[in-house]
């Protein structure tokens, strides 16, 4: 007996001699191919199957009984692990075993009352009619078809189909014979597959990015339409070709050298998400990237692919906003010198008013005093507190010039120990009579034996003279109540010098958030810059100037300035 | 000037005692104010005055003071002194009637002859004042058809033209005309004339 491995081929496969009778049993043999990777089985099927249907009058074989024959092959094809059928040249069934009615989900009598196609989908009828067809013109002998039949509860199930024509004989009618296959699991896993395969390919091929594969020698192996908008390469120009060709020069040994170790080692030379580089453009441009890689293992070689991002853009918005924020700190400290060398303008204007005061003062008395002597009409009592004037206001004028020198010495935030109350009595001998002018009470509390902070004098001037005036200015429309301004300074829970200025004002109300916004201003003739610039001059000084509501009226403007480690406390 | 008063409104206390010992030196009267508001409060004095002024005062400026005073109808002339005076300050000043613009510390002689121009200036004010109210207290007991006819008179229109518009005689018109140039204490008719003419002075001014 011979068989050719594939196709059917239908051999005389064996002569038995009984005692007087040749029987010829004639088997059709299959080579199937089951899944996708290629394992075969041979389906050796008895296509004239003697037993029962011998020709009449012959007796069985001497060495076995016929009903022993047709017993092996009964029991061969119900416990068959495959499903098998058999149906009338109409189609009607007549025989299956228990794995396809199983797996249709009908008893035998059920589905001897159906034809095939009463259990084939729908959408697969036409298809194997057709093939049907074909078998019974004899343009073929069998055929396979993978189609989908409909359970008896309504679900569907994959099946491949061999199907034959087993031609009649002796006084047997044709029928078709058909070897069932359950294959859904496989269209499953199959139709899963070409899902998340597709799913990639669509990610790949419409990435902004570039996507980049290369084999174990760091050649590239694929590349996606976005690495010619990024790199200005075709695709095909990059396969094959070493991925160090879209670096520049600089970066390719260091690539070579950490590609290598990884191979050798599994260490990282570089983070694999998102690491900054510098790529190469086609036309010689280098530019910044963004790169992530990740690793592959298929048919036994590494495979990885790096997803490449050109980042130019997002690098020049970050320039461009460093940039601006630059522009807006240079802004700020220009603003803050204006304000600075504004205050000092206005400061040495009302200086020198405040010279005049006492200089006119000294003129006037002294005039006056030789006019009477002149007129021999000058009494000594008259006399006398004109002389205590005139010392008065020569002090007062002195006095003034020593703040004026203070305050005009370039000091470019120079820090020294400063002892707080000193610079605030500073400050109050700067308002000279400012308070009394306006009718303001000040109330001066400042706790004796502060440590010395570090700071400058003259900026710290600068502030506390800010609050004060800011806390006369709130005061001058209040007529019902005394006008009350507190300085204070004392140490805070947090060991740093605190200073207050307190006043029974107006008070902030709702605009207390706002009032250390730049060009934010509750005057008529503010220019919103003093509490700004404050804070800013008190941040530097690594303090914090706050300000919480007055009880019952105004506002408290607060700082606190920190005391140097090694300070006597 | 006797009974002439100098009034000094500054806030730096020094200043103001120090120009009060200054102006009375010369015998003037001083009284002096620390604000424009206490200086309000004090009532006119019915002779002769002017005002020291600083420009830089605490609450109402001196310039603000000066407008203040004009909508009050208070003709105190003004002598401004300033700690530092810029010119557009001294020329909205000076254009509002100050006498003068002293910058200090300024010359003692400056001040007291400012204060002395501003005293003559007051006085002569005064005078006119009360010259024109006594014209108008004699015009006022004239009787009305006194008043007509010397209305008439200076217009120009002859005793016959007066009788003729009045309907009355000519000696009537006499008689009135001769009774009122004496009740006005009128010298010639050129006398009454200037009198009148001072008396429609103010009128038109007020109207």
């Amino acid at each position: 007996m011979g068989f050719s491995p594939m196709g059917e081929i239908t051999v005389r496969l064996a002569e038995r001699i009984s005692d007087r009778s040749i029987y010829l049993v004639r088997l059709t043999v299959e080579d199937h191919e089951v899944g996708d990777v290629g394992q075969h089985f041979l389906l050796i099927l008895p296509v004239y199957v003697g037993v029962g249907m011998s020709p009449a009058g012959s007796a069985p074989a001497h060495d076995e009984a016929p009903q022993h024959i047709e017993q092996r092959w009964r029991t061969a094809f119900e416990s068959s692990a495959i499903g098998i059928t058999m149906a009338d040249l109409a189609g009607r069934f007549f025989a299956a075993n228990s794995v396809f009615r199983n797996m249709l989900g009908y008893t035998e009598s059920e589905l001897y009352e159906l034809t095939y196609l009463d259990v084939t989908y729908e959408e697969d009828r036409k298809t194997n009619q057709e093939l049907v067809g074909e078998l019974m013109e004899g343009k073929r002998q069998h055929f396979q078809i993978e189609k989908r039949y409909c359970r008896k509860d309504g679900t569907l199930v994959w099946v491949r189909n061999y199907v034959s024509r087993v031609p009649g004989m002796g006084g047997v009618a044709p029928f078709w014979f058909a070897v069932v296959e359950d294959i859904t699991q496989r269209k499953e896993e199959e139709s899963a597959r070409r899902y998340t395969e597709e799913k990639y390919r669509v990610m790949v091929e419409t990435a902004s990015d570039a996507v980049i594969c290369l084999d174990e020698s760091s050649a590239i192996l694929l590349a996606n339409p976005a690495t010619t908008r990024v790199f200005g390469y075709d695709p095909t120009e990059l396969i094959g070709k070493p991925l160090t060709m879209l670096m520049p020069e600089f970066l390719r040994k260091l690539h070579e050298g950490g590609f290598k170790r990884y191979l050798a080692t599994g260490q990282r030379h570089i983070n694999w998400q998102g690491t900054e580089l510098i790529g190469l453009r086609k036309n010689g441009q280098e530019f910044p990237v963004e790169v992530s890689f990740g690793e592959l293992i298929q048919d036994g070689h590494r495979v990885f692919t790096g997803f490449i991002r050109d980042i130019s853009e997002r690098k020049q918005a970050e320039e461009i906003r460093k940039q601006a924020q630059k522009a807006i700190q240079t802004t700020q400290a220009e603003l803050a010198r204006v304000s600075r060398l504004t205050t000092m303008g206005e400061l040495a204007a009302s200086i020198a008013h405040e010279v005049n005061q006492p200089l006119t003062a000294v003129n006037n008395n002294s005039s006056a005093c030789l006019r009477l002597l002149a007129n021999e009409r000058l009494q000594p009592d008259v006399l006398r507190r004109a002389l205590e004037e005139i010392v008065a206001d020569g002090t007062r004028a002195s006095a003034i010039i020593a703040r004026i020198r203070t305050f005009i010495k370039k000091a470019p935030a120079e820090k020294n120990r400063l002892d707080v109350n000193e610079v605030i009595g500073e400050v109050l001998a700067m308002m000279g009579h400012g308070f009394e002018e306006n009718r303001i009470v000040l109330k001066s509390e400042l706790a004796q034996a502060l440590p010395p902070v570090l700071g400058d004098r003259v900026q710290l001037q600068q502030v506390l003279l800010n609050l004060i005036m800011n806390g006369v200015e709130a005061m001058t429309a209040i007529i019902d109540r005394p006008r009350l301004l507190w300085v204070q300074s004392r140490i805070d829970e947090s060991g740093e010098v605190l200073i207050a200025v307190r006043d029974s004002g107006t008070g902030l109300g709702l605009e207390a958030d706002s009032v250390f916004t730049p060009f934010f201003t509750t005057k008529a003739n503010g220019m919103g810059m003093g509490l700004s610039i404050s804070r800013s001059l008190i941040d530097a000084h690594g303090g914090r100037l706050w300000t919480t509501p007055n009880s019952p009226h105004g506002a408290v403007f607060s700082f606190t300035l920190p005391v140097p480690a090694g300070s006597p406390s | 000037m006797n009974g002439s008063v100098v009034f000094v409104v500054d806030d730096d206390r020094s200043v103001r005692s120090s120009l009060k010992l200054l102006i009375s030196s010369v015998g003037l009267q001083v009284e002096s104010f620390e604000s424009a508001d206490t200086f309000l409060q004090r009532k006119p004095p019915d002779a002769p005055s002017c005002l020291v002024l600083d420009i830089r005062l605490r609450g109402l400026s001196g310039l603000d003071f000066q407008r203040e005073l004009a909508t009050r109808n208070i003709h105190i002339p003004i002598v401004f002194i300033t700690g530092h005076g810029d010119i557009p300050m001294s020329v909205r000043a000076m254009k509002a009637g100050a006498v003068e613009f002293l910058t200090k510390p300024f010359r003692d002689q400056d001040l007291l002859d400012a204060v002395r121009i501003a005293l003559e200036r007051d006085r002569a004010r005064r005078e006119q004042e009360k010259e024109v109210a006594d014209l108008q207290q004699r015009f006022d007991s004239l009787t009305p058809r006194e008043q007509e006819v010397i209305s008439m008179v200076v217009s120009g229109m002859l005793n016959k033209q007066i009788a003729g518009e009045l309907g009355t005689a000519e000696n009537t018109v006499k008689v009135h005309r001769s009774r009122a140039m004496e009740k006005m204490n009128a010298q010639s008719f050129a006398d009454l004339v200037r009198m009148i003419e001072k008396l429609k002075g103010p009128a038109k001014k007020a109207s």
